[in-house]
């Protein structure tokens, strides 16, 4: 910018200015005048005292924004997108359709799938068939129900009205004893392995019978079928006897039976690795410590001898993570 | 360090936070068009998507440490319909090949439905979700996730039940993670007046925005504490008569125990002036009367460590003062006309709507209990959600959360289904598209 070239008038205004005894004793031509009224001899424009984008904000906020200051109950109250004639009730971010905020269980739906596991004794996986809850959501609300009723019974406070506050913010799905409940969630949805997702030139024959299992060794030969690899198998099996005439009743009662077995099974299994490792393992009770040795074959050691669980695996390797400005964050917290 | 503009409006940058700024910058963004045009190299357009993309995903978090988090493999699921699965065994999706099974698709059709893909692209920043101050965020225990990084740092979030000071701390599938609730509380509620704000916008004139609707719910929060300490005093009043007749012999008054009397006192005297502090809209007399009772209880309080105290003449002598006390001359004038009137009237209240009175009564007290007034809080109380909350107010499908206590599971990673993605993003998709290839260099 090329130097300002004082015009008469500037230069006659400044001089006023320092020669005013009223004002202060300094000369300041930097200062901006206050209002145009005040300085009508001054060539500088009065500084607007909002920028544009300000007015704009201000005017948005107090007009049509001012619906998003309080909440009002009785449903979502979210941004509508430019050119969109129908409410907007699930989608938070205008320019984003694929993220929708979707129900989240009520007060009531929880208590009721807590009471149905821990006071009725029904498995995880029947009620995550019945109500269409995802297994481990189910698992998820247990445990969490079963903290807020430790906090009651120990007369910890609860944080209700912010519960209600959030709860009346979001959209809700709840469940009830006496009717039909729809689903809350699809509940049989299958991981995509990354194997899968590969193409493959896989000749056969034309007149194969190529099922799901034909596939799944198509694209590795340790790949289960997809049958085997849903949360749910128990339900195909239960589609399948429908299909194949058995009546409801007795399809429901033997998937439940079977929804029972295999989580006795997976609950065997677990007890089963924890007597193994207790079996190799020898406790020695001191007055401060309880001292645990643990049976290992030293000889164990890969075929390079730098195996990950062998001893010595490191040997030679510094462990950067002791030095100083290093700090450990845990991978996992048991 | 937070950058010095951070919710600016003139280079707006999205952010993940509850603020009015926030929300404005979102209202008014628009598709940013990049590679529509030819004015952008590729890499210019990838810069610039992966900049707007970071400012919101964890722009506290250094850019190395995203990029080691960074995992070019995207996790999705697919639906599999189990009475589908039970009829058929997959054979049929390979028959049929140049056996005249397959659908022709209908060339003269004047409109194609468009096929609904998979929006692989909006899980580039799945990792970043995986966070321990993200996650608090996104279970709406803090306002921003600056906010949970603090409550992470400062000890307040507990990983399956162990304090876990790392926000760094990359959440597992299963883990429960739980926000102390006094903090939840203080990062939703509506925030406490700031009293050097105050002053400065008095001196100033009032200009506020919106400050109307406050004045007038601090207007019966004002009320609601001078009941309070009507109430007080009463009980105090109650109180007095019962242990009056043990006081009338000489020699036990000296004994008598004034410290609840002392304390209850103090608490009176600390209410008055939070009122004082926090009320705006008291008019000048009212405050100049609460600052009078403020002085002629003082000497009460110091007559309570004398020997020759007496509860009774001192809780007369403040019922006089409380009843001088007019805060808001309409509402007390008011209160008792009310209670005559319904005294009057439980007499001709037939049964039914004193059970409904009765139950309305409870549901009151109820309420009172779960959120009473306390000035000790650092938010106000009793607790309102803070302003702007709603429209941020979401639950990812990935979180499990009980508001009640403030707790949480991450059940899985987010995942991608047909037409819709988990993780939450305020960009269009090919945005998200373009900032994924920039990540993917190298790799």
């Amino acid at each position: 910018m090329p130097p300002r070239i004082p015009g008469p008038s500037t230069v006659s205004s400044a001089l006023s200015r320092c020669t005013v005894p009223s004002a202060s004793s300094r000369c300041q031509p930097q200062q901006w005048p206050a209002t145009q009224s005040k300085a009508s001899f001054s060539t500088t424009p009065a500084r607007p005292r909002f920028t544009k984008i300000r007015r704009v904000f201000r005017n948005w906020i107090n007009g049509p924004g001012a619906v998003f200051r309080n909440h009002r109950p009785g449903g979502t109250n979210y941004l509508q997108p430019p050119n969109d004639v129908i409410r907007n009730v699930d989608r938070p971010f205008p320019l984003n359709p694929h993220f929708k905020s979707q129900p989240v269980l009520d007060d009531r739906a929880r208590e009721f799938i807590w009471s149905k596991i821990i006071r009725e004794g029904e498995t995880v996986k029947a009620v995550s068939a019945e109500l269409g809850v995802d297994i481990r959501r189910v698992a998820a609300i247990v445990r969490l129900k079963e903290v807020e009723k430790d906090w009651i019974a120990e007369g910890k406070k609860l944080a209700k009205p912010y519960a209600r506050a959030v709860l009346g913010m979001l959209p809700t799905h709840t469940f009830r004893e006496d009717r039909r409940n729809e689903p809350f969630e699809p509940i049989n949805e299958l991981h995509v392995h990354p194997y899968t997702t590969k193409q493959i030139f896989w000749p056969t024959s034309e007149s194969r019978h190529f099922t799901r299992a034909d596939a799944a060794k198509a694209f590795h030969p340790k790949l289960l079928s997809a049958d085997e690899r849903v949360p749910h198998p128990e339900l195909i099996q239960m589609e399948k006897e429908l299909l194949q005439g058995r009546p409801l009743w007795d399809a429901s009662v033997r998937f439940k039976e079977s929804a029972m077995e295999s989580e006795r099974k997976a609950a065997d299994k677990q007890l089963a690795k924890a007597a193994l490792e207790e079996k190799f393992t020898t406790r020695v009770h001191s007055d401060r410590f309880e001292f645990r040795f643990k049976q290992i074959n030293s000889e164990n050691v890969g075929p390079k001898g730098r195996a990950r669980h062998a001893v010595g695996w490191r040997y030679g390797a510094p462990y950067y993570d002791r030095s100083k400005g290093e700090i450990k964050i845990p991978t996992s917290v048991p | 360090m937070k950058p010095r503009r951070y919710h600016g409006l003139k280079r707006p940058r999205l952010r993940q936070t509850w603020n009015k700024y926030n929300l404005f910058n979102i209202w008014r963004s628009r598709d940013p068009k990049l590679g529509k045009g030819d004015m952008e190299t590729f890499f210019q357009q990838k810069w610039k998507a992966k900049g707007m993309l970071r400012d919101y995903h964890g722009e506290h978090v250094v850019e190395r440490k995203w990029v080691r988090m960074f995992s070019r493999r995207l996790l999705s699921v697919a639906e599999m319909d189990p009475k589908y699965m039970a009829a058929f065994d997959g054979s049929e999706l390979a028959a049929g090949r140049g056996s005249g099974k397959e659908e022709r698709p209908d060339w003269g059709a004047k409109i194609v439905p468009k096929r609904v893909q998979t929006p692989y692209m909006q899980m580039t920043f799945a990792p970043m979700e995986r966070r321990l101050d993200i996650a608090v965020f996104r279970a709406m225990f803090a306002s921003s996730a600056r906010q949970a990084r603090q409550f992470c740092v400062h000890g307040a979030v507990k990983v399956n039940g162990k304090v876990m000071p790392y926000p760094a701390y990359r959440l597992n599938p299963g883990d429960m993670f739980q926000v102390d609730p006094e903090r939840v509380l203080y990062a939703t509620g509506m925030p406490k007046p700031d009293p050097n704000k105050q002053k400065k916008k008095k001196s100033s004139g009032q200009n506020a925005e919106g400050e109307s609707e406050e004045a007038t719910e601090e207007g019966a929060e004002a009320e609601a504490e001078a009941a309070a300490e009507g109430e007080a005093a009463e009980t105090k009043e109650a109180e007095a008569p019962e242990q009056d007749p043990e006081t009338t012999d000489a020699p036990e008054p000296v004994k008598q125990d004034m410290k609840p009397t002392r304390k209850q006192l103090l608490a009176i005297v600390e209410q008055a002036k939070a009122v004082l502090n926090e009320q705006s809209d008291l008019g000048v007399r009212q405050k100049q009367q609460v600052r009078k009772f403020i002085k002629e209880v003082r000497p009460l309080v110091s007559r309570t460590g004398r020997a020759d105290a007496s509860q009774t003449e001192i809780a007369e002598e403040l019922s006089n003062l409380v009843a001088d006390l007019r805060l808001s001359g309409s509402s007390d004038d008011a209160a008792p006309a009310t209670t005559e009137q319904s005294r009057d009237t439980f007499d001709d209240l037939s049964k039914d709507e004193f059970k409904l009175l009765s139950k309305r009564i409870a549901e009151y007290v109820r309420e009172e209990e779960e959120n009473p007034w306390d000035p000790t809080k650092p938010y106000k109380t009793p607790w309102r959600p803070r302003p702007y909350m709603a429209p941020f107010a979401f639950i990812p499908k990935y979180l499990e959360v009980n508001h009640n206590i403030c707790a949480a599971v991450y059940l899985r990673h987010p995942v991608a289904r047909v037409g819709s993605a988990e993780v939450p993003t305020p960009f269009p998709e090919s945005v998200s598209q373009l900032a994924f290839n920039w990540y993917l260099r190298r790799r």
